[in-house]
């Protein structure tokens, strides 16, 4: 079994923890189109090589982020998700954005 | 110690009850009183139930008073109030100077276990104090009814633990006072190394809901250990040898 | 002598416990074995070698290994198939037969196949069964039934299995000399070892080959390395344990009895040897025919006497050991056939000719003749070499009822291979070679091309000490030695007249691979799967060598382009008992489930809760249901909704969080109130419901509905990862419990319970929450009304519960308080019309279609799935929920899940059918065309016979139109 390298926890067997998906960014829903919303909602990248994506460690309730190269299946990176995700930077806040 | 041919409470006698009050006594568990609930306090007599425990026991603590602490604050906060807790080391915990327990779940949430004798003092004091605790982000959790709470000790501990738990907690990797939040047995666990007396003893806190299937299966994997279950007695002596 | 007639003198035997005697049967037949034996060493102690039938042309077949390395040793064991003989030791009163044949083993009807072979052409499934189209139908149930070796007996009782997690710093698999070596290295280096070897005892290739002229030579030297090993107290050996996975980031699955052990490892040493490979030559696989390896393992391990005259076959100084051996113990040596032409220097090699066994040099193996009865060899024909691989046509015959073969080896590498390794044919010995090894694995000894001893060992040391350091960048680069001279090894070549057999396993010839390749399968993959060579039970260990051989010479690619087909886990038998192990199977019981069971409830699951379906015996269902609805339209009932999900969501931004991720508006929401709590995802589905209660301005206690709760808070908790409100969010589910007192007398046992709270109609109107004691209890209770009768919702720590349960139950006696349990809150939400979400809702719903507009905030700017529900309004919905009932005299009652049609087409499905005992009549929900939905409207159902049935859509609710009785 493989092991995923937990920000909070350290080395895990993999079967702990839930994958998610890559990380994308959320458009503005009041501003995107039918179209561009579409995608957003069912179109995937997938892409061959290093990918952002979002896990949780079941037993915790912990999300963070991996970044796995998906040719190899190696996990380059693991990191909490406040590295990534800047406070007041969703489409959902509009008083950051007024 | 309290004389045993004394008569054993009744665990429905009180409002709080253990998860497992049932299984307790139809195993024959005699019952004290701490805090307002009954304890298993022993099953057979107290000395060969130390010897178990040695090898291989199973307590239910859960009656022993518990709470939680969560949000940005909570941290600092405990620390303000006394309890030896460091949030930039989560899966760690800390003895406290009445023998309870303070462990860090993650850099914001923490788990306070009272002591053997199930005073109640800390984590009553915490809590009441807690509901000024929500402007510096502080919030309390119910872990008494949350989480059952069991220890299993003895030198077939860790063995016996390989069977129903994939973390490393050979006593070489995993030492006093480490933390591991995983599976066991399948069920979400905060395994807790915290040698009472003895070394190899292991608290393991989970879902209440799910305590009767979690004592089962660990009784089923102790058997070929002849491990049993014991009373909070034999733990208590085992402490006070060391004292 | 007891325990077989062809049995040693000890010292050989070194398993072997003779003051013990076994008795099996064996077809039938009472046999004599010890203690030690296995089940195929004492049959061979008894003169008896034919095993099992091939699988195809059911030919006579024996172990041609004894080490479970080939597949000719499957028998059956009582109620177990396919046990390899030459592994399971013998245990008193075991009842052994063969395995596939009819008849009898030693005359098996069904040999007759083998006269058919040209019929049966390799890939003959492909070619033969599908056409015409159709009569695959016909040909599945004859090959289902030949297909297959041993017998599976459904009624086989339950055995005991488990599974156990082990961690050291390094694994070494296989305890021969190499394995011995590093261990004690990688030991003494202060790693923590776990040294696994398949066999009862340490020592590989030590315990039963023939390193010098000296018979028991090499047991020296395994003393010495016993005792490095037995010095250890941070190395751990587990013997008569099969690593048989090899797993990403060094996770090996190892079996040892009933138990299968996953082993994590920072590094692993494979210490696996070679495995010897059959030569091609026409009747290769006769009983009597077995590698010199495996002769020699029956007289040391086992003290048998493997036969009375043989041949040894061999190619290097390994066969002349045999032929030492054999000597030793007393069988008459024909002759040593060696196709080399100059004869070696080496020790054994000296020693045979010094002993004046006849070595016949330039020469090899071209026939094996058979007995009359074919169940053994009676001789072999023997030509001179005459270019690499070819034998002219000049025989000599030489009688014997042995063949004992030790020609060529291939490094025992499944498992390196499936961490990474690969093996490729190498110019130099013509056999494989392990390349690629990954990081933090390590092979050494034979399967890391080392054979001479002394290399051995020293490549072991190398090894462990490597091992050791993994990770550590300090620590000194072990040296690599030389591997010394390449062996000489002979291979063989298609015989004119066939049977030259490439896998015994599954009968393919030479000419078959040959065949395969010229219809252009000449990749070793497709090859495979074509001849289905390799996929038998011994997995290729025998065959790979001698396929990739003939496809580089047919198609005339360079060997070194030729590889070996993907090891895949597992490479060793598991069974399924192992695979599952003792699983693990949580559920969760409310605080209060003994007390359901203590009043009679019939329990059911939902998720991995235990929860009441209703009270009572089952035949009378359907009475109790309505009784219980009954009790609670009428005087009052209580349910355990414990298993309700609870979050508490607190901070500043609680508010502002639950905004967005419900669709209604919670911003106003008065504290003390409670609003309902919809929640969709991206797309506009409806995902859960439940209800939302402002404690306090920055604090709502939200609950979910049973099966939902589990997947909403790592849904919460992802959508604060990407907010990142000043918001705290904690499941409280299991910590608090909830009981439903519901009925027109509710309020009155409340009300006779010692409380803070006033329960009185104007203090503590509908959807209010207020938090006090019950009977000393800490409560928080909502005033909602799910089944639509006055009612609270009381959440208690779960500790606590079951004392409030019995508080209540006590004073609700004198109301006639009766427990209710899913079963009838199904019917009592029914007649108010209300959903469920996941029944009457799936994975496509929005609340436009589940008509649950109402529950969208349209003024808020932003919730999860807006966006969606204003594409999805403007698209316009293709289906809407109504509540129905049935119309006219009703014969099927139609059931959930049955169609909703329209002039011939679906538009639609019931999604709640049952009885209202309050109404008299059946009532459902269904969803139907948008243009149906209309009350009155009348639409046809396909019912669970086939018959259709008519429905009128009935405006909601049924019961209580005006909703009055939830307000009193």
């Amino acid at each position: 079994m493989k092991i995923m390298p937990c920000p909070l926890n350290g080395p895990r067997n993999i079967s702990e923890f839930v994958c998610q998906g890559e990380v994308e960014i959320e458009p503005d829903p009041a501003t995107a189109s039918d179209r561009d919303w579409a995608d957003h909602l069912f179109m995937l990248d997938n892409e061959a090589g290093v990918v952002r994506e979002w896990w949780y460690h079941v037993p915790t309730s912990y999300w963070f982020i991996a970044e796995r190269n998906t040719v190899t299946d190696e996990i380059v990176r693991t990191y909490p998700t406040e590295e990534l995700i800047e406070r007041g930077g969703h489409p959902a806040d509009f008083e950051s954005k007024s | 110690m309290p004389e045993s041919d004394q008569l054993s409470v009744r665990p429905a006698a009180f409002a709080r009850r253990s998860f497992v009050y049932r299984r307790l006594e139809s195993a024959g568990a005699w019952f004290a009183e701490i805090g307002g609930a009954a304890v298993a306090a022993r099953f057979g007599d107290t000395a060969s139930e130390v010897e178990t425990a040695r090898r291989l026991g199973l307590a239910d603590l859960s009656p022993l008073p518990r709470v939680g602490f969560k949000g940005a604050g909570a941290m600092d906060w405990l620390a303000e109030r006394g309890v030896t807790i460091d949030g930039s080391r989560p899966n760690w915990s800390w003895r406290q100077g009445d023998g309870s327990l303070a462990i860090a779940r993650s850099n914001t949430e923490s788990l306070i276990l009272s002591n053997l004798s199930g005073n109640r003092y800390l984590c009553d004091r915490l809590e009441s104090e807690s509901n000024e605790g929500m402007e510096a982000r502080v919030y309390v959790l119910p872990r008494y009814d949350g989480l059952f709470w069991f220890a299993l000790t003895g030198s077939c501990a860790v063995a016996c633990m390989a069977k129903v738990c994939g973390v490393d907690l050979r006593p070489s990797s995993f030492v006093d006072g480490a933390v591991a939040q995983t599976s066991v047995a399948g069920l979400t666990t905060t395994v807790v190394r915290c040698d009472i007396g003895i070394e190899n003893a292991f608290y393991l806190l989970g879902d209440s809901a799910s305590a009767e299937f979690f004592w089962d299966a660990l009784l089923d994997a102790m058997r070929e250990f002849r491990g049993d279950a014991v009373g909070l007695w034999s733990l208590q002596a085992l402490q006070a040898e060391v004292k | 002598m007891s325990g077989g007639a062809s049995r040693l003198p000890a010292p050989w035997g070194a398993y072997i416990d003779r003051d013990r005697t076994v008795r099996f049967s064996f077809e039938g037949r009472e046999i004599e074995g010890f203690a030690g034996d296995t089940i195929a060493s004492a049959l061979a102690a008894n003169g008896i070698r034919l095993l099992s039938r091939s699988f195809k042309y059911h030919r006579p077949r024996g172990s041609t290994s004894m080490s479970g390395d080939d597949g000719g040793g499957l028998v059956q064991v009582g109620d177990e198939p396919n046990v390899l003989a030459d592994v399971r030791e013998v245990e008193p009163g075991m009842t052994v037969v063969g395995q596939n044949y009819i008849g009898s083993l030693e005359s098996d009807q069904a040999s007759i196949l083998e006269r058919f072979k040209p019929f049966l052409p390799v890939g003959f499934y492909y070619k033969a069964f599908f056409r015409p189209r159709g009569i695959w139908n016909y040909w599945e149930k004859l090959i289902r039934q030949t297909a297959g070796l041993g017998r599976v007996d459904p009624d086989t009782p339950r055995r005991y299995y488990d599974k156990t997690y082990e961690f050291c710093d390094v694994a070494v698999i296989g305890a021969g000399p190499a394995g011995l070596a590093a261990a004690a290295e990688a030991a003494e280096s202060g790693a923590d070892v776990l040294l696994v070897e398949r066999e009862p005892d340490l020592g590989g290739s030590l315990a039963f080959q023939r390193f010098d002229p000296d018979a028991f030579g090499a047991e020296r030297t395994l003393c010495r390395l016993r005792e490095r090993v037995a010095g250890q107290s941070n190395l751990r050996v587990m013997t008569n344990a099969v690593c048989t996975g090899w797993f990403a980031d060094n996770w090996l699955s190892i079996i040892s009895g009933n138990r299968l052990h996953k082993l994590r490892a920072r590094s692993v040493v494979a210490c696996t040897g070679v495995l010897e490979q059959p030569p091609l030559f026409r009747a290769n696989d006769l009983p009597g025919i077995m590698f010199g390896g495996a002769a020699q393992r029956l007289i040391r391990s086992y003290g048998v006497k493997p036969g009375r005259r043989a041949v040894v076959f061999t190619s290097s100084g390994d066969g002349y050991g045999v032929a030492l051996d054999l000597d030793d113990s007393g069988v008459d040596v024909a002759a040593i056939v060696d196709p080399g032409s100059a004869s070696s220097g080496d020790s054994l090699t000296l020693a045979a000719r010094d002993r004046g066994i006849r070595v016949i040099q330039g020469c090899a193996v071209a026939e094996a003749v058979p007995r009359p009865d074919k169940l053994n060899v009676a001789a072999v024909l023997v030509g001179p070499v005459s270019g690499s691989d070819f034998i002219a046509d000049d025989r000599e015959r030489i009688d014997c009822d042995l063949l004992c073969v030790s020609t060529a080896t291939a490094p025992a590498a499944s498992l390196l291979c499936q961490a990474g390794a690969r093996l490729q044919l190498s110019e130099s010995s013509g056999s494989f070679e392990v390349t690629s090894i990954p990081p933090n694995a390590f092979a050494a000894g034979s399967v890391n091309g080392f054979f001479d001893l002394d290399a051995v060992i020293e490549d072991g040391q190398r090894a462990g000490m490597s091992a050791a350091h993994t990770g550590d960048e300090t620590a000194p680069a072990a040296v690599e030695r030389e591997r010394g001279q390449t062996r000489r090894y002979w291979f063989g070549t298609e015989h004119p007249d066939g049977l030259d057999f490439v896998d015994f396993d599954e009968d393919v010839t030479a000419h078959d691979v040959c065949d395969a390749i010229a219809e252009g399968f000449e990749d070793i993959e497709l090859l495979k799967r074509y001849t289905a060579m390799g996929m038998g039970p011994s997995q290729g260990r025998q065959s790979a060598l001698g396929a990739a051989r003939l496809v580089a010479r047919v198609t005339g690619r360079p060997l070194s382009e030729v590889g070996a087909t993907t090891s895949r886990p597992p490479a060793f038998p598991e069974k399924f008992g192992h695979l599952a192990g003792r699983a693990f199977k949580p559920v969760r019981r409310t605080a209060l489930h003994h007390r359901h069971v203590e009043l009679g409830a019939q329990i059911m699951t939902s998720g991995l809760w235990l929860r009441p379906a209703y009270y009572g015996p089952e035949h009378a269902r359907a009475q109790l249901i309505n009784e219980e609805v009954r009790a609670v339209r009428t005087g009052v009932g209580v349910i355990d909704v414990s298993t309700l999900g609870g979050f508490e969501i607190r901070g500043p931004d609680a508010a502002e969080f639950l905004n967005r991720m419900y669709t209604l508006s919670y911003h106003r929401l008065r504290v003390g109130r409670v609003r309902y709590a919809m929640v969709l995802d991206d797309a506009g589905v409806v995902v859960d419901d439940g209800v939302a209660a402002r404690l306090a301005r920055n604090h709502f206690y939200v609950t979910a509905s049973t099966t939902g709760a589990e997947e909403m808070y790592p849904a919460l908790l992802w959508r604060q990862a990407q907010w990142r409100l000043d918001v705290d969010i904690s499941d409280v589910t299991s910590s608090t419990c909830a009981f439903n007192l519901a009925g027109p007398r509710s309020r009155a046992v409340l009300e006779k319970l010692a409380s803070d709270i006033d329960f009185s109609r104007a203090a503590f109107p509908y959807m209010a929450v207020r938090v006090g004691r019950l009977g000393g209890i800490p409560v928080r209770v909502l005033r909602i009304g799910f089944v639509g009768e006055l009612g609270y919702e009381i959440h208690v720590p779960s500790a606590q519960a079951e004392a409030l349960w019995d508080t209540l139950m006590e004073a609700g006696d004198e109301f006639g308080i009766r427990p209710f349990a899913v079963e009838a809150q199904r019917v009592l939400r029914l007649e108010k019309g209300h959903v469920i979400v996941g029944q009457d809702t799936d994975g496509l719903t929005n609340p436009l279609e589940a008509d649950m507009g109402w529950a969208l905030g349209r003024r808020k700017r932003y919730y999860v799935g807006k966006r969606s529900i204003e594409i999805a309004a403007a698209k316009g919905i293709a289906r809407r929920l109504v509540g129905y009932r049935l119309v006219g005299s009703v014969g099927t009652v139609p059931e959930e899940g049955c169609l909703v049609i329209r002039r011939g087409e679906i538009v639609g499905r019931l999604t709640s059918s049952a009885w209202s005992p309050t109404l008299g009549r059946t009532i459902g929900l269904a969803y139907v065309a948008p243009d149906q939905a209309a009350a009155g409207h009348v639409f046809d159902i396909k019912a669970q016979d086939g018959r259709m049935v008519r429905a009128e859509v009935a405006a909601l609710p049924f019961y209580d139109p005006g909703n009055t009785r939830q307000g009193l």
